[in-house]
């Protein structure tokens, strides 16, 4: 170890080259379990140029722990994951994010539950940065995406300590662990993007924080029928209350282009899909009995209905994903209500 | 081209949160059990409290029981515990 750097606080290392850092970083448990870059002082530096801030400033404080997650260690997570230093203010406001205590990050981090935390990109910045909002959206393929998820993980393994099998708890993981950033299609879309519909000005960029479980993809070609279609998705919001949990949260729903165009063509506004969602994705508390939990049905509840959603604003509409197929996405919260999205504006 | 990175991690940690010290005995002394709200936590601290009491001749145990396992205990709950010499916290499922 060498002494500090006068800007930098962080420890240093000294290694014969990246690969040696890998072996260092992998060995010290630093990773996602996939290589990283290396991050030197003037790649960190130059994240937090990018930004404009101090190493030393406190983007965001766990609130149960009382972790702080400065800017330098921030940046310093953010090379490793591979960004690029204009993606860092993204990363600052997901952090910013998931500090409120809404978010209850905690929670969503060390549960035995599987969740992972969905970054839902919105404004101008999107196109700054290259961000994939069309074709194979959820999965692989464009930097920003891939590695803004990808930073955040990073910062809850090496700030946070939510390292699997220590803090973090979780039965089966998630894949979305790994990396799990989208952008809203907006410019082919005449619906209000999610960040405006949460109170980002006009013109502003902005990302939102979910801690989710797995994706329900759901397919429906057959029908030019806006109430057919989200009762489709609304049957993969039931499943999910019967078969993993039955308390109301947010949910995501992530609307294709064939699909926004029967809802388009319908008049519908994401409005019209959160009402209508909101009064149909509701079960019995009874229906547990035929999916092997009866145990937890007892006569005077059996008849109690369990709505997903407290109120439709709880639906997150995001119009995104390749132009062509019907398939469309039920995004699941990690547990009901114990931690809800959240949305802050990235500066210019 | 050797190259000098920086340490990733979280570093202040013992500098914000200091280890209480253990109490040395148990004998006589006042311990909160802090249910978490899990299920079945209350039949695993039921059974740690009468241990205490039986077998390590503690003097009181105090009781109390988070509203949510995700969230930390509340101030009121807390306050519960004010004269305890230590706490235990435990889970279930």
């Amino acid at each position: 170890m060498e002494a500090r750097k006068p800007l930098l606080r962080s420890p240093t290392y000294r290694v014969a080259d990246a690969f040696d850092a890998n072996e260092l970083f992998f060995r010290r448990g630093w990773t996602d379990g996939l290589p990283i870059i290396p991050p030197t002082e003037p790649a960190v530096a130059s994240f937090l140029e990018e930004v404009g801030i101090a190493p030393d400033e406190i983007i965001g404080v766990e609130p149960v722990r009382g972790r702080r997650v400065t800017a330098e260690k921030a940046a310093i997570n953010a090379v490793m994951a591979g960004c690029r230093p204009e993606y860092f203010p993204v990363v600052v406001a997901a952090i910013r994010a998931m500090c409120h205590p809404e978010f209850n990050l905690h929670g969503c981090t060390i549960s035995t539950g599987g969740s992972a935390i969905l970054l839902i990109v919105n404004g101008p910045v999107r196109r700054r940065l290259g961000m994939n909002a069309t074709h194979n959206v959820m999965g692989n393929g464009n930097r920003a995406n891939a590695t803004i998820g990808r930073a955040v993980r990073l910062i809850i393994i090496n700030v946070l300590g939510g390292v699997p099998g220590d803090l973090d708890r979780s039965t089966l993981g998630h894949p979305g662990k790994f990396t799990f950033c989208i952008a809203e299609d907006e410019e082919d879309s005449p619906w209000l993007p999610l960040a405006q519909e949460r109170g980002i000005p006009p013109g502003g960029s902005a990302v939102t924080a979910f801690a989710c479980v797995s994706p329900h993809q759901v397919m429906n070609e057959w029908t030019r029928d806006p109430r057919e279609l989200l009762d489709t998705y609304v049957a993969a919001m039931r499943a999910n209350m019967l078969t993993y949990s039955i308390y109301p949260g947010n949910y995501v729903l992530v609307i294709p282009k064939q699909h926004r165009e029967v809802f388009v063509a319908a008049g519908w506004q994401k409005s019209h899909i959160r009402e209508y969602v909101f009064e149909r994705a509701r079960v019995r508390r009874g229906e547990w009995r035929r999916v092997g939990k009866a145990s937890l049905v007892g006569e005077e509840n059996a008849d109690r209905e369990c709505c997903a959603l407290s109120s439709p604003d709880d639906l997150l509409v995001v119009a995104a994903g390749g132009p062509a197929g019907g398939f469309g996405a039920v995004i699941p919260p990690w547990f009901g209500n114990k931690s809800m999205a959240v949305t802050k504006p990235i500066p210019a | 081209m050797p190259l000098v990175v920086l340490d990733p991690t979280y570093s202040e940690e013992t500098a914000d949160w200091p280890l209480a010290s253990a109490p040395r005995w148990l004998a006589g002394r006042t311990v909160g059990l802090l249910d978490n709200g899990k299920k079945n936590s209350d039949r695993l601290l039921d059974f740690m409290g009468e241990l205490l009491l039986r077998e390590y001749g503690v003097g009181r145990v105090v009781r109390a029981r988070k509203g949510d396992p995700s969230r930390p205990a509340s101030a009121e709950v807390m306050a519960i515990f004010r004269e305890c010499d230590a706490l235990f916290t435990g889970v279930g499922d």
